[in-house]
């Protein structure tokens, strides 16, 4: 088994880092190219980062971000946010992604998601599917841009789709966790990983060393990691130190 | 430090090794014209993406005998990555079946064929690797860290022992570099492998096979 990744999870909203809670109330978390390169030297094994203009408002991807992020990046970077059809794709994968995040536009149009897989291969293709807990307590699928749940799709049929069409990899987010420090929906994660044969990336909740440590013993592929980051005293030093001592499978 | 040929081709991630070869001081032009590769001192062959279009990418452009001269004839230091490793093999079994260069003997086969059983596809993350030749170039890169970035669906099976220059462990072992003379060529990202990536490149840059 390859080790379980660690990967800092970043928003852009008009030029800089930001984070919020539940995907609302952003506050400002710093540059992006200076926080990619920190995370390069602390060993992340990936880089996410979420152009949040692009995604909620319809803007062009932001190319000369992404490329000052790329230049930083000597690990793998996965870039999200408003990528519709293939001319997005080709200024993200030029701009220095190696990957890249469909959520909202593959409801949209499914079929982007087996035309890009197609183009750059399974493994450069993400599907991200933002979950949250309905009053019943089932899990939902959730649009974003509407800030409703959307009806008649299960999430995690959903998600089987996108694998079956061509994404090679899954970014499993529970917005009802996200930017609380409450710790990852393992549950969520549980019932997803019997669903489909590729990695998955859980995120949504981190808050202390114990949730990651947690979210590795239940043998995650991948998780993000956000607010954790920009709001607490941990950092990617300490968190890999915590695994490392707890014997969990992380690369030094 | 001399310049380094990436060869484009259509197939992806270019501006990564891009990236990296500059940050460790080397200069680079991307080449995409058989007259191009003529002038290179050290070719880099990177890719991601269909092994079908790389091929035919490769075939109708000229650029497949103009690299046939230059590695093969010429001897220049020529580093595949990922695809650019995998086109390397006779036969890639990908969505039907395509010649490779054929630089290397060999076949490339979907990763559940390789390790017989139901696994994860693709083999996505850092993995460990061993170095089991003496390639300099290898053994630079594992000179501090041995672990690298993978991200493929399919895998290289030499079929002479003596071209695998490392291995890693997923489901089994399977093949993480590849290499003879003046050609190594990876399974594995360096571009993307911080420093254990880094100490490999710097090797083949200074690599006079």
């Amino acid at each position: 088994m390859p080790f379980q990744r660690l990967i800092p999870s970043l928003l852009i909203h008009e030029g800089r880092l930001v984070k919020g809670r539940n995907f609302r109330d952003l506050r400002d978390a710093g540059l992006p190219h200076t926080t990619a390169r920190a995370h390069n030297h602390q060993g992340a094994d990936e880089l996410l980062v979420c152009d949040i203009d692009a995604s909620r408002d319809g803007l062009a991807p932001q190319s000369q971000i992404i490329k000052s992020v790329a230049a930083e990046c000597h690990m793998p970077l996965c870039v999200a946010g408003g990528i519709r059809g293939r001319d997005e794709a080709s200024v993200i994968m030029d701009a220095g992604a190696d990957k890249i995040c469909l959520t909202t536009t593959a409801l949209d149009n499914p079929e982007l998601v087996s035309d890009l897989a197609h183009q750059y291969g399974s493994q450069a293709v993400v599907i991200g599917v933002d979950v949250i807990k309905d009053q019943s307590g089932d899990y939902c699928l959730y649009d974003h841009r509407s800030g409703a749940t959307v009806p008649d799709r299960n999430p995690l049929d959903w998600m089987s789709t996108a694998v079956d069409m061509g994404a090679g990899e899954v970014r499993l987010m529970a917005v009802d966790r996200e930017g609380t420090l409450e710790g990852y929906d393992l549950d969520l994660y549980r019932e997803a990983r019997d669903r489909v044969q590729v990695p998955i990336i859980l995120e949504g909740g981190a808050g202390t060393l114990n949730h990651v440590e947690d979210a590795f013993e239940a043998g995650v592929d991948g998780i993000g990691v956000g607010a954790m980051l920009v709001f607490s005293d941990a950092n990617l030093v300490k968190i890999k130190q915590h695994l490392i001592t707890a014997g969990k499978n992380v690369r030094r | 430090m001399t310049e380094v040929g990436i060869v484009d081709y259509g197939a992806g991630n270019i501006a990564s090794v891009e990236n990296i070869l500059s940050y460790i001081g080397a200069e680079t032009i991307r080449v995409a014209t058989p007259e191009q590769i003529q002038s290179c001192e050290r070719l880099i062959l990177p890719g991601v993406g269909a092994a079908g279009q790389a091929v035919d990418r490769l075939r109708s452009s000229g650029l497949d005998q103009a690299l046939h001269e230059a590695v093969l004839d010429r001897g220049v230091p020529f580093l595949g990555i990922c695809l650019g490793m995998q086109l390397l093999a006779d036969k890639l079994h990908e969505f039907g079946e395509h010649d490779g260069l054929g630089w290397i003997p060999g076949s490339v086969v979907h990763l559940s064929e390789a390790v017989g059983e139901r696994c994860q596809v693709p083999h996505t993350g850092w993995s460990s690797v061993c170095g089991v030749s003496n390639s300099p170039v290898i053994k630079a890169g594992l000179s501090q860290r041995s672990e690298f970035y993978f991200s493929h669906s399919f895998v290289f099976r030499p079929a002479r022992e003596a071209d695998v220059a490392a291995t890693f462990d997923y489901h089994g072992s399977l093949v993480a570099a590849v290499g003879r003379e003046n050609i190594i060529a990876t399974q594995f990202h360096p571009e993307k492998s911080q420093i254990a990536g880094q100490r490999l490149l710097e090797e083949f840059l200074d690599w006079s096979p």
